[in-house]
């Protein structure tokens, strides 16, 4: 079972992190945002966490490998992917118009 | 004869004779092999895919000329809701399931599915609730409000007869019915497999399979809430959809798409699995690039479910929202072209042979390439705020169904026809239907796409002349017709190739996986005896592995405990582990079902006296059924053969039935989360909120959800411990029952407080939560009324019993305090 | 949409076109490899090892999407950026509710004037519509002057329009509401600006 989890795990982490990103701008166009907190700033400040922590994912798949070595090149190329997709699902924070 | 061919004969009879169905009608009421499951599903998909069918060439000779007098809007609009519903709930989703529980043992090595019975009840609430939803539509009482169903045009006020509801309560049965076979797919691909066969031996399809089942417990959820909702909105007036009283309707959108995106993966991953496993296998080579095509597989289904809002890109949502989705949209086209070009790198490393499960993978190619460009087109947010809602969505989406999954599935039914039926292609009907189904196809949605284009609305139930789009609509018409003499020559051509005999050697593709080591066609029992494998193609390693088989060479021939017996092996190794024992012959499933369908069915007709007594049945049926199964007495160790001593299933602490309950408690588990999903989304985007006020809790409740909660949490363990030492499990048993009615005091607290959860939508959904923590310690309590059953009947339990239900019982405990504490802590920060 | 008549519908079927064009080529390449590995001679010599695999899975499958997909993603996240109602010269607003099966419009310039299924909007200037419905989600789209955007019961959505020149234009509801959807759908009358400042004050544009 730890074979597929971690599997799972990376693009999990993924889901989640781009869920929580797209719930942040969510609530930052709502009723509920304080005032004076800077949008984009927040925004900016969560995609590098979300980018960081998948960062330690993969670092961790790399050097706490799976003694199973289809697993460990599974869970590799996964970790890998589920970086470059946090990247890239990210990127909009940097430029677009945040509420329009 | 030989004396090594007598010993195959021998085996085969005892098998036989074990794993025999009932005789007669009897036994398809009571059968729960694969073999006859499988079967009856496949038939009566096939029969909803024949209705649907019907349906979409009632819609094109409605479309085929402007100002059509066949049918008026009422009757249209039931039409085409019907044909995206019959579709995608009643043919898709199930047609692959049936594939799948008939390949799968055999490509596993096993010889059942993990929860037979679950598959049998499976079959039976799907073919009731389908049914009901296909009389109503006779009697002209079908849902007209479109497949998604959107509120408020789906609420009482808008659509005040039973059309929402059948489909409501219809569907919803049907899901229940996918999720009981996800859960038995995703346990027998992990635990029961050949000895050996480790995840990187297994066929691709279980990869597939394994993800499509995973995604299955995860997609649904939100859909079958929103059903509830939706239902609840309609019978009782909770105002979840409605703006006046707090509610918003997008939230059903999110919480449809939620499960809707990710539903299109779920239909095509299970054609790309066939794909990847026939195509090697007509190239007469292997797959080229497995890990990658099970990163690929996996990374799709995760990344589907960032996709949702997609569908939604016209409702006013944030640009920068808009703009994730769209990249994860063009994201997911990545993973998709892994496979496709590891598929042609594969057919360019061998040697292609046109027979006919190619030729539709073909067609699978040019069609579904074209779909998947589109898709990425209307991924792109401006261009889809423009195509949104026409017939260029249309066609994309039958380019990506029809194209990603019914001609793989036809490829896959001519390939394995072989193996099911044991017969032959005789005669050659099959090449005319490819060629009248693929052009014609293609001609009557290139047509459709340029009629979006040319702005015409998807659901009008005619058009005006003179907007330029007669030609384009005629055309698609009559070559809809075309397409439609296509499917029924296939249809005609499989049924003849069914019933005329010509037998054949066995593994006549000359395929590598085991299920075409079996005799064909397959045996209820399968295999002779469990194959060794020892690596991904055991038929190109060992070309006789079949008669190895059969001579009881493997493991588990020894038929003289006489039951059915499989073997159980460790997740990522497939070291032999335990020896499971599948349940015999039995009308519970369907007796089951029946009761189940009638819960679902009966507010139809507003019986709901009936619907609360068919509860009762389901909670006695199911007492019955898991009383019933329980092994009377401990065995210790069996022998497994090759000297293997194997512990039965039953006496491990980590059963079947754990490893279901854990499956079923994920997607419980996304349920509770699309719950507070929706009650967050309230809270911020709905327009008529905050509340008049929020629930203020005093100390009582808290404390009793608290003191609950961790005794829910501990009872279990003390039983565990308790049963470990020897020692009598009752006063734990007691306390956990003590427990569940605590935390479900609790939550009854809430809904005191808040006696009119028809008032607004933030009482309602307070309602709900409670209504799910009371509910579940109902579910424990009732699981403990079941152990205290077997103590006072003087049985001693098993550790494995008392941890399924500490399952349960954590998962209560959990989700009932975060359940709680979300309906409490506005109210305290107020 | 393909015969566009205002910088919305103009940026969004010009994206239509490059992506056409762009789609064409990739499907005319994928299928010609797919014949090319089919029709492969079996004489020829068989695909080199374990390179040839790396070109299809780096290269092709990989590498292929990963620039076409950043490309077009980028560019229509910026034709949309330019699309929204951002702040601009000479913007006049106007008011749409949809209900089953109709539309008001509402001029806020000039409070009081109502018309029903017909909407009236200056030529070249940029236009907001403010919309949203009385009863269920309908959806308010022009396709010669730009994309659709829904109709939601308590939300107010805004859309940027804008017509080159002065006319009439057809503009349907897009999101099925029923029974009587064929027939909910409305014009837009662009004027030019004398005739718009008439029909500001009541008259006859």
């Amino acid at each position: 079972m730890t074979g597929i989890l971690r599997i799972a795990l990376p693009l999990t982490v993924w889901l989640a992190g781009f869920c929580a990103i797209y719930a942040l701008q969510g609530l930052g166009c709502s009723r509920h945002w304080p005032e004076g907190l800077d949008r984009r700033a927040t925004l900016i400040a969560a995609a590098a966490l979300f980018v960081l922590v998948q960062t330690l994912i993969l670092l961790a798949v790399l050097y706490r490998p799976s003694g199973f070595r289809f697993v460990q090149a599974t869970a590799t190329l996964l970790a890998g992917a589920a970086l470059a997709a946090a990247v890239w699902t990210s990127l909009p924070v940097l430029t677009l118009e945040i509420c329009g | 004869m030989t004396a090594r061919r007598r010993t195959a004969l021998r085996l085969h009879r005892e098998l036989a004779r074990i794993w025999a169905p009932d005789p007669r009608l009897r036994g398809w009421l009571t059968t729960s092999n694969n073999n006859d499951i499988g079967r009856l599903f496949l038939a009566v998909a096939t029969a909803f895919f024949v209705i649907g069918g019907l349906l979409a060439m009632l819609i094109r000779a409605q479309l085929a000329t402007p100002g059509s007098a066949f049918m008026g809007p009422e009757a249209y609009d039931q039409v085409f809701t019907m044909h995206g519903t019959v579709m995608m709930f009643l043919f898709a989703i199930p047609f692959f399931e049936a594939l799948s529980m008939l390949v799968l043992p055999g490509m596993l090595g096993t010889r059942d599915l993990a929860y037979p019975r679950l598959g049998a009840y499976g079959l039976w609430v799907y073919v009731f609730g389908g049914s009901a939803v296909i009389v109503a539509m006779l009697l002209g009482l079908a849902p007209d409000g479109g497949w998604f169903m959107y509120p408020p045009l789906t609420s009482a006020a808008f659509s005040p007869g039973i059309g929402a509801d059948v489909w409501l309560l219809g569907i919803t049965s049907i899901e229940v019915s996918a999720i009981a076979t996800a859960v038995e797919v995703i346990v027998t691909v992990l635990r029961y497999r050949a000895a050996g066969m480790s995840l990187s031996r297994m066929p691709i399809f279980a990869w597939y399979i394994l993800v499509v089942a995973v995604m299955i417990l995860t997609a649904f959820p939100p859909m079958i809430l929103g059903s509830l909702l939706l239902e609840l909105e309609r019978a009782l007036d909770w105002p979840f959809f409605q703006v006046e009283n707090g509610g918003d309707p997008l939230l059903w959108q999110h919480l449809f798409w939620l499960f809707g995106h990710p539903e299109v993966y779920i239909i095509f991953l299970p054609a790309a699995g066939m794909i990847a496993t026939i195509l090697p296998v007509m190239a007469r080579t292997t797959l080229l690039g497995y890990g990658w095509v099970v990163a690929a597989a996996v990374s799709l289904g995760v990344l589907s479910f960032g996709l949702w809002v997609h569908h939604m890109f016209t409702t006013g949502i944030p640009h920068l929202g808009l703009a994730f989705f769209s990249a994860a949209s063009t994201l997911v086209a990545v993973p998709t072209s892994v496979m496709i070009f590891a598929w042609i790198g594969t057919l360019r490393q061998g040697r292609v042979r046109m027979e006919l499960p190619m030729l539709w993978i073909i067609g699978f190619f040019a069609t579904f390439i074209i779909g998947g460009l589109t898709g990425v087109m209307i991924a792109i947010v401006p261009f889809n705020w423009q195509v949104h809602d026409t017939h260029f969505i249309v066609a994309h989406l039958h380019y990506v169904l029809i194209g990603g999954y019914v001609f793989p599935m036809i490829a896959a039914v001519y390939y394995f026809q072989p193996l099911l039926t044991g017969r032959f292609q005789v005669f050659r009907l099959g090449g005319v239907a490819f060629w009248l189904v693929v052009p014609a196809f293609h001609v009557t949605f290139l047509a459709v796409h340029l009629a979006g284009l040319l702005g015409q609305r998807r659901r009008t139930w005619t058009y005006d002349e003179g907007q330029g789009w007669e030609v384009l609509n005629l055309v698609a018409s009559v070559s809809s017709f075309v397409m439609a003499i296509g499917f029924a020559l296939v249809l005609l051509d499989v049924a003849i190739n069914t019933f005329a005999r010509a037998r054949g050697p066995r593994n006549p593709w000359g395929a590598g996986t085991l299920e075409w080591a079996a005799p064909m066609p397959s045996p209820p029992y399968g295999f002779a005896s469990i194959p060794i494998v020892g690596s991904r193609y055991p038929l190109l390693d060992d070309p006789r592995i079949d008669l190895k088989i059969a001579r009881g060479e493997g493991y588990l021939a020894d038929t003289s405990r006489s039951r059915r017996e499989t073997l159980i092996v460790t997740t990522a190794q497939g070291a032999p582990a335990q020896v499971a024992v599948l349940p015999c012959n039995s009308v519970l499933p369907f007796l089951l079902a029946v009761v189940t369908s009638t819960a679902f069915l009966a507010p139809l007709v507003k019986a709901h006296a009936v619907s609360v007594l068919a509860l009762v049945g389901v909670v006695a049926v199911a007492l019955v059924w898991v009383w019933r199964l329980a092994p009377a007495r401990m065995e210790g160790p069996v022998d497994a053969g090759h000297g293997a001593m194997l512990p039965l299933a039953s006496e491990t602490p980590d059963p079947p039935g754990w490893w279901g309950s854990l499956f079923l408690l994920l997607a419980d588990g996304v349920h509770f989360g699309a719950l507070l999903f929706g009650y967050a989304f309230l809270w911020t985007v709905a327009p008529n909120w905050p509340p008049p006020s929020f629930l203020r809790p005093d100390v009582a409740g808290p404390a009793l959800a608290l003191g609950g909660a961790g005794a829910l949490a501990l009872a279990p363990r003390l039983a565990v411990r308790a049963i470990g030492a020897g020692r009598g499990a009752g006063p734990a048993v007691g306390l956990a029952a003590l427990a569940a009615l605590a935390l479900a005091g609790a939550a009854g607290s809430v809904m005191l407080e808040r006696p009119d959860p028809a008032g607004h939508a933030h009482d309602a959904t307070l309602w709900i939560l409670a209504g799910h923590v009371a509910f579940h310690a109902g579910l424990v309590l009732i699981m403990l009324f079941y152990l205290a059953l077997r103590l006072v009947a003087g049985k001693a339990l098993r550790i494995g019993e008392a941890r399924i239900v500490g399952l349960w019982a954590d998962f209560t405990a959990a989700t009932g305090l975060v359940a709680l504490g979300a309906a409490w802590l506005p109210g305290v920060l107020a | 949409m393909l015969h566009p008549a205002g910088p919305a519908a103009e940026a969004i079927a010009g994206l239509w076109w490059v992506m056409l064009a762009g789609g064409a080529a990739i499907l005319v390449f994928v299928l010609g490899l797919l014949a090319m590995a089919i029709l492969r001679r079996p004489s020829a010599p068989p695909a080199a090892g374990r390179n040839g695999a790396a070109l299809w899975h780096h290269g092709l499958g990989l590498g292929f999407p990963l620039v076409t997909l950043a490309a077009l993603t980028v560019h229509g996240l910026v034709v949309g950026e330019r699309l929204l109602p951002h702040e601009a010269e000479g913007l006049v607003t106007v008011r749409a509710e949809a209900r089953q099966w109709a539309w008001t419009f509402g001029y806020p310039e000039a409070p009081g004037l109502a018309t029903e299924d017909v909407l009236h909007i200056p030529a070249g200037r940029p236009v907001n519509v403010e919309i949203t419905s009385r009863d269920v989600v309908h959806s308010f789209w022009v396709p010669r002057l730009a994309g659709k955007l829904d109709a939601v019961p308590g939300h107010v959505n805004v859309l940027r329009l804008q017509a080159a020149a002065p006319g009439t234009y057809a503009g349907q509801s897009a999101e099925f509401s029923g029974p009587g959807y064929k027939g909910h759908v409305f014009t837009v009358r662009a004027h030019d600006a004398a005739a718009w400042d008439r029909f500001l004050r009541g008259g006859s544009p």
